[in-house]
Formats: C-alpha cells, sequence, structure tokens
C-alpha cells in the first residue's frame, strides 16, 4: 500500500514536471533531437547531477517506508542493452516521444498518442512473450536489470548496507 | 488557473524536481523509478502473468494524473492539433498513415526498452545518476542513435 501511494505522489509530480517542461510536445523533442533546442539536454543533465548527489547522500540510510537500507547493485553493458537502446533510438525519434510523454500526452487531448501507448504496449508483450520459454533468473516485477534497488534489510550502520550492497548478486530481469 | 504554468518552465526547475523524484523514490521505498516497468505491470495484470498491479503501474497513472493536473491548472503544452512534425510531413492527404507509423514506433519503443532493461527514465535518468554501466552504455547508444535517426528523417521529410 505504502509503494502504491508513493508511485502515485511521485508519478503526479513526475507527469506534472515533464508536461510544463513541454517534454510532452514532438516538436520540442525534434528540436532536441536535431541538436537545435539545447533546453531538454539541459534539463536531462541537471536531472541526472541532482539525482546523482542525492542518492550518494542517501546510500545507506534507512528507507522510510520499508524495513530496508537505501541500495542498489549494477551491472556490465550486455549485446542486449545496446541492441535494445538502437532499438529504441529509433522508436523514439520516429514518435518524438518515449514511454512517460507518451501516457502523459493522453491526459493532454493528444489522441494520436493512443497509437503510440498501444504500440509500447504491444511491444513489451512481445518482449514478454519472447522471454517467456526462455531460462532466466527473474528477481521480480518492480527489479529492474541495470540496478538493482532495495531488499537490504535495515541494519545498525550506514557502513552496513554500503559493503552489503557491494556483494548482493544482480539478478536479471527486465524493467 | 495559474499563469506561471502558460510558458515553459525554466530547465533548471524541470532538472532539480525530476532528479529529486528519483532520490524520493529510492528515500520512501528504496526502488528505482522507471515509466516501461509500468506498462510491463498493466500486460502482465492483463495477461494473468501477476495477481495485481506493481507499484510502477500506479507510477505510470501517476503521470497519467500529473499531466491532466497540469492542463487543468492552466497548464500551456505547446502541442498543436495533430503529431506535430508528422502529421505536418505527411499532409492532410496521408494524415491518417501517422497512425501506423506511431503504433510502429511505440512497438520498436517498448521492445527496445525492455530489451535494454529500461527507457529514457529507468536508464536515462535513473540507472545513469546510479552510475550503472549498462544503463550509461544504453543512454549514449539510444540518444545517438535517436540523434542520427532523427537527421536522417529530417533530410527525407
Amino acid at each position: 500500500m505504502s509503494h502504491r501511494v508513493v508511485a502515485i505522489g511521485l508519478g503526479l509530480l513526475f507527469g506534472f514536471m515533464i508536461s510544463w517542461g513541454h517534454f510532452t510536445d514532438p516538436d520540442e523533442i525534434r528540436e532536441m533531437l536535431l541538436v537545435q533546442d539545447p533546453y531538454l539536454w539541459k534539463m536531462f543533465a541537471t536531472a541526472v547531477a541532482v539525482a546523482f548527489a542525492g542518492s550518494r547522500l542517501i546510500r545507506g540510510r534507512r528507507a522510510w517506508l520499508v524495513r530496508e537500507r537505501v541500495s542498489w547493485t549494477t551491472t556490465p553493458p550486455g549485446r542486449h542493452h545496446l541492441v535494445g537502446a538502437v532499438t529504441f533510438g529509433i522508436g523514439w525519434a520516429v514518435a518524438a516521444s518515449c514511454p512517460a510523454p507518451i501516457a502523459a500526452q493522453l491526459a493532454q487531448g493528444v489522441w494520436w498518442s493512443a497509437f503510440t501507448f498501444a504500440g509500447v504496449a504491444i511491444g513489451v508483450q512481445l518482449y514478454q512473450r519472447g522471454r517467456a520459454g526462455a531460462p532466466h533468473v527473474d528477481a521480480g516485477p518492480d527489479t529492474p536489470s541495470e540496478v538493482t534497488a532495495g531488499a537490504l534489510p535495515a541494519g545498525p550502520s550506514r557502513r552496513g548496507g554500503r559493503d552489503a550492497s557491494r556483494i548482493r548478486a544482480t539478478a536479471a530481469s527486465g524493467s | 488557473m495559474i499563469d506561471a504554468l502558460a510558458v515553459r518552465a525554466p530547465w533548471y526547475v524541470v532538472g532539480v524536481a525530476l532528479g529529486l523524484v528519483v532520490v524520493a523514490a529510492l528515500l520512501t521505498i528504496n526502488q528505482r523509478i522507471g515509466a516501461v516497468g509500468g506498462y510491463s505491470d498493466i500486460v502482465d495484470r492483463l495477461n494473468g502473468r501477476s495477481a495485481g498491479l506493481g507499484w510502477r503501474a500506479w507510477f505510470l497513472f501517476g503521470i497519467i494524473g500529473g499531466s491532466a493536473l497540469f492542463v487543468m491548472l492552466g497548464g500551456g503544452t505547446g502541442a498543436q492539433d495533430g503529431y506535430g512534425w508528422l502529421t505536418r510531413a505527411l499532409g492532410d492527404r496521408f494524415e491518417l498513415l501517422a497512425a501506423p507509423i506511431l503504433l510502429l514506433a511505440g512497438i520498436l519503443i517498448g521492445y527496445g526498452a525492455k530489451t535494454a532493461g529500461g527507457c529514457t527514465s529507468g536508464n536515462g535518468l535513473c540507472g545513469s545518476s546510479l552510475g550503472s554501466p549498462a544503463s550509461l552504455a544504453a543512454t549514449a547508444t539510444f540518444m545517438a542513435t535517436a540523434v542520427a535517426t532523427t537527421l536522417a528523417l529530417s533530410l527525407v521529410a
């Protein structure tokens, strides 16, 4: 329940801000990708910088709503990351939109995005179907492949969280 | 109505807010945000592969709600009639072709994001800020691909 409430709240803020930043306008995204408008590049860099600094500040602290310390593990890049990224990049360029803005466009009455939304769902379904027969380790529906966050029990010290996070195995699954 | 919402927010305001969303997800529920994960949760629920919706689906619903709230408060999205450059390039005569084109683009986005382990938010924003080599490689690749594809499309459309 706490996950759901937090997710809705953070989603509201995320959707509001990408709308205010005109991330939902295909023409703005196209200008960004044509390197004609630095706005979205600067915005993106700022967001990464803030998240980078903030995540380091809270790493090892106890998360507020779960009995875990804030932690994550990472994995090295594989061929599937690059193949998937090329596929994603082509789709992003054609639609001039990506999954979060596509959803936000629906709420703004951009009805063309219903086709993109349906396409994303079909693409996810095709991926899931392809994976269904393949052996893999599934870390759960909430666990992405590149960075696995969470599931570390809260201990008495911040150092314990950091050290434990280094040795945790990272399971592979789709986000 | 809030007048400030009628024009695009300064880039640093949006950037700081989105960065804080990543940090807040870690600090509260110790999870990494990602929009395509919400689509996965919905697809899995519809297929009966999961008994209920995961938190990422609710994050996606929140995004839709936040966008609706923005418009209700008088926000200007900058979006025009049609679908921007695509429907303009197709013209009135071929405008309906935008539907299959966007459907196909969406399939590439969904399949590609799942294969790459995340989308612009999951890999680009969150994974990169957490220092994931896989996310950094994926982000650099999809951004370079998108820029190259857009430049190529601009030559023909």
